[in-house]
């Protein structure tokens, strides 16, 4: 089946709430998922990913906007009629139901024939390493073994889109490192265009094209995990997307596409920013503790540094330093051949400028 | 997180299905609950077409009548306190003192009699005990013309009958106290008094309040012990309105005495819906704690407990087998041959009774329990308007006491345009519109256990809503559907207070005809009668409980919890 596109156009859906009133989950939510692509909703809980997921599966209307799988309108359809496939949170299998019999389900409720869903489920619980399952019941599976079985009962019925709403969260970490890799797998195997929610980065990171950031219901960026991780486009995408330090700085000068910082007391020179900044602004400086570097001297154009905390962690050491007054944290890869500072030494602390992102607001 | 009400409405127009079963429940409703009390308050209130409090007045200013509201509310009160004490005792043996499991089945078996008898059983008993010529007063103790008949004998029997209701809230209320919690107390330094004092008690009293309201209007409410046990010296008010409208054919008289029986029922069902649910600790704090051995008592203390109980116990059991033997001597308290005359009178000349009886339970089963099921199923898992109305109002025939409802049935039902007084239907939908409440509030209780994703699941596979009520839902909530069925046919079996205003020649209750042969002083038919029904209710619980046993899903009550209810 040729994979399909889906289209978010400014969607927005208000809850009541028994004490605060009207809430706004989703507001103004507009999205293009390009069809075979596997689109990943990231954000804090709360912040309307859910929400959104559950308006394309069908679960919630949107109260304005429209909702397009392929060509089609399907705002106004229900679930039964948009021919999605569903992974929950909590898997939401049959209780009652064998393994065969929970992945038969879709095909059931289609009018199948006996023998056509015999070969079809043996087919898919093959493809989900299911062989022998059949007459399991889901209280004797494990987490993971519940998770194909969910996974398989979505993809049987060939659906045009697969929605997982944050599907890993209750596998144990290592389980749920080999499952997102069988995720991705299988929807690259089956090509299908797929929206998957997490509020968790890393893992958003590992298993997307892109990623849609999300924060108070709206979208704040989309971009691949690269994009968002080198050029977040607001504190919020930057602090939320790996560790970040946020320094207090002001312009000083600015150029022809630089400017002139004053930080930690020091001027200091970020060139590539464009011209959108003013003399005398306030603005945040943001750096990544991987792009800070640490040397016993302090040498021209470096900070001066206290260690102040120390956490050797075999691969790499986080230090939490005290330049100027403000904490900086700082991680420093591969120990073992650069050697480490002890708690107390003064170090010589170089910023990248390149890899410093100046944006307005602490976030 | 509440959805928007216009979404509710349109979700409504867009599901036909859900729209005609709400159309159809509402009109039974309205037919079966708020019709029948209407006409009762119009009956009360109204004279030839304006608002009147006369009725209301006289009955007030008749001092036999006031005295008899009097006596409800002490006799209700007492059976309360004492009811509740005897529940306590009962709960805190089978819970705090490390029971062994026989002990613990062996209470809760004995427990269970009252809840499934016919409503007499008890009365009936202390009468062959305590009677003039009973198997204690007269031939053990040799006390002649004992007046067995009063406040006493009538307050005896409502609490052993009612007691099981405390014990099965109370024993809920105790096992959840996590012993950990006095295992904390008594590292700080309590004694063991002191614990139970400071901690186990207070933590008991919401539950003691709740036990208390549940006996009082239960006591409120009976009907047929008074009847038998009361005697002319100590008229209560439900009794008054029988006698009213069966003796002295005054159907204004026996509304306007329900009605006045009404007050302070609903305040009772008020306090315990505004008050006392609230007010429950809660001590499971999400981890379970580490596995305690339960100290509360010391052994002796145990011992002690434990003898109460079996007192007791014995005593219920002393009863049954009194009420056997009875139902097999030629006249009990004369004449002890043995003999199956009494049978013999129950499988000929009650065998209509007895078909009859079938007949409705048989039929109000599957009715209530569907209707338990499908209502309980939009309340708990749809969002249409009036869904909490439709809530209250499924609850109101539960919660009122009985004679109230068989006396608005036959208000509402005696003339066109709707007479279904001499039918089997209007026995029926009493009895489901009356039990059918435990069965909603069963598969309520279940259906909030049951994810919302699973039936998302279902539809997002394709599935539409009768689909998955049918595929998915039903098979989960059959347990539900076996207790309702179970709750409402044991009550067709055992109630009375209703149903006793709507018998008719066409169609009668085994429970009618105890009475009926209660006052003809054929105590040995009657007891027949009451040792049959036992019986019947015994093989439906015990199919009903093997049936729960093979649908059972995790965390589904027990049949026992659900008789409480």
């Amino acid at each position: 089946m040729e994979a399909v596109s889906i289209c978010l156009d400014r969607i927005s859906k208000k809850f009541s709430h028994r004490v605060k009133g009207e809430v706004s989950a989703v507001s103004e939510v507009s999205l293009q998922v390009q069809p075979g692509e596997f689109l990943t909703l990231l954000g804090p809980s709360g912040c309307g990913k859910t929400t959104t997921l559950r308006m394309v599966a069908g679960f919630e209307r949107p109260d304005i906007g429209r909702i397009y799988i392929g060509e089609e309108d399907v705002t106004d359809k229900m679930a039964n009629q948009r021919n999605i496939g569903f992974v929950f949170q909590n898997y939401a299998l049959f209780p009652h139901l064998s393994v065969f019999e929970n992945v038969a389900y879709g095909l059931r409720v289609k009018g199948m024939g006996d023998a056509q869903i015999e070969k079809a489920v043996t087919e898919v619980l093959a493809l989900a390493g299911l062989k022998g399952y059949e007459r399991q019941f889901p209280h004797q599976l494990s987490g993971g073994e519940q998770q194909r079985v969910a996974l398989a009962r979505a993809v049987i019925i060939q659906p045009r889109v697969l929605l997982f709403d944050e599907p890993l969260s209750n596998l144990d970490a290592k389980l749920r490192l080999h499952m997102r890799s069988e995720i991705r797998r299988l929807q690259k195997a089956l090509s299908i265009t797929a929206i998957y929610v997490t509020h968790d980065q890393e893992e958003a990171m590992a298993i997307s094209d892109h990623i849609a950031v999300m924060n108070e219901g709206k979208i704040i960026q989309i971009g691949t995990a690269e994009e968002l991780y080198l050029q977040p486009n607001s504190p919020f995408v930057a602090r939320f997307i790996g560790k970040i330090n946020p320094l207090p700085a002001a312009v000083k000068e600015t150029g022809p596409g630089q400017v002139t910082l004053e930080l930690f007391r020091q001027l200091f020179p970020v060139p590539g920013v464009g011209d959108k900044f003013q003399p005398g602004q306030k603005v945040w400086a943001f750096i990544r503790p991987e792009s800070v570097e640490l040397s016993s001297r302090v040498e021209e154009g470096y900070f001066q540094g206290i260690v102040r905390e120390r956490t050797f962690l075999g691969e790499k050491v986080d230090y939490v330093l005290e330049v100027d007054g403000h904490e900086l944290s700082v991680t420093s890869y591969d120990p073992l051949r650069h050697g480490t500072f002890p708690i107390g030494q003064k170090v010589g602390v170089r910023l990248d400028p390149r890899l410093l992102k100046i944006l307005q607001g602490e976030g | 997180m509440i959805r928007n009400p216009r979404n509710a409405f349109r979700q409504v127009i867009r599901d036909p299905l859900l729209l005609v079963t709400l159309a159809v429940l509402w009109v039974l409703l309205i037919l079966f609950i708020l019709f029948p009390i209407v006409r009762l308050f119009l009956q009360t209130f109204e004279e030839e077409g304006r608002f009147t409090l006369a009725n209301v007045l006289k009955i007030l200013g008749d001092p036999n009548q006031r005295q008899a509201l009097w006596n409800s509310l002490i006799l209700a009160t007492l059976v309360g306190l004492w009811g509740t004490a005897l529940g306590f005792l009962f709960a805190f043996t089978a819970v705090r003192t490390n029971l062994s499991r026989g002990w613990g089945f062996f209470l809760d078996a004995s427990i269970i009699l009252p809840l499934i008898s016919p409503p007499f059983t008890t009365a009936i008993a202390i009468i062959f005990s305590f009677g003039p010529r009973g198997l204690i007063t007269y031939e053990l103790l040799g006390i002649k013309n004992v007046g067995v008949y009063g406040l006493t004998s009538t307050l005896f029997s409502e609490t052993l009958t009612f007691f099981p209701i405390a014990y099965l809230t109370l024993k809920a209320i105790l096992a959840g106290i996590d012993p950990n919690v006095e295992d904390m107390a008594f590292s700080l330094g309590s004694s063991r008094w002191r614990v139970f004092r400071t901690v186990t008690l207070p933590l008991t009293v919401p539950g003691l309040a709740n036990s208390f309201l549940l006996l009082f209007a239960a006591s409120l409410a009976d009907f047929a012990t008074p009847l038998i046990l009361a005697g002319n010296s100590f008229p209560v008010l439900p009794t008054q309105a029988y006698l009213q409208i069966t003796g002295l054919f005054d159907l204004k008289g026996g509304a306007v005495l329900s009605f006045v029986l009404l007050v302070p029922a609903f305040i009772v069902f008020l306090l315990q819906r505004l008050w006392v649910s609230r007010k429950y600790y809660v001590t499971i704090s999400g981890k379970v704690g580490a596995q305690t051995r339960i100290k509360s008592v010391v052994p002796w203390a145990r011992v002690l407990l434990l003898a109460l109980c079996l007192f007791i116990s014995a005593f219920i059991l002393y009863f049954y087998a009194l009420l056997f033997y009875a139902s097999i001597v030629r006249a009990f308290g004369a004449n002890y041959q043995v003999t199956w005359n009494h049978y013999h009178v129950v499988f000929t000349e009650g065998l209509k009774a007895i078909r009859d009886t079938l007949i409705i339970a048989g039929a109000g089963m599957p009715l209530g329990g569907i209707y338990a099921i499908v209502l309980g199923y939009l309340v708990a898992k749809k969002v249409f308007p009036s869904r909490q109305t439709m809530e209250v109002v499924s609850m109101i025939n539960y919660s009122l006491p009985g004679t109230i409802v068989g006396i608005a049935y036959l208000l509402a039902f005696n003339d066109p345009p709707i007479m279904l007084t001499g039918t089997a239907i209007i026995i029926i939908a009493c009895y489901v519109f009356r039990y059918g409440p435990t069965g909603i509030r069963t598969t309520v209780a279940i259906l909030q256990q049951i994810d919302p994703s699973i039936e998302e699941a279902s539809f997002s596979l394709g599935a539409k809503s009768g689909t998955t009520f049918r595929r998915i839902t039903v098979p989960l909530i059959l347990p539900a559907f076996f207790a309702g069925l179970g709750v409402v046919f044991i009550r067709s079996m055992t109630a009375i207070s209703a149903t006793i205003f709507l018998i008719s020649i066409n169609w009668t209750l085994i429970t009618v005809r105890i009475l009926e042969k209660m006052t003809e002083l054929e105590l040995g038919v009657a007891a027949a009668f009451s040792i049959l029904v036992v019986i019947i209710v015994f093989i439906v619980i015990g199919a009903i409980s093997l049936f729960l046993r093979l649908f059972r899903q995790p965390g589904a009550p027990d049949m026992a919890n659900i008789l409480g209810g």
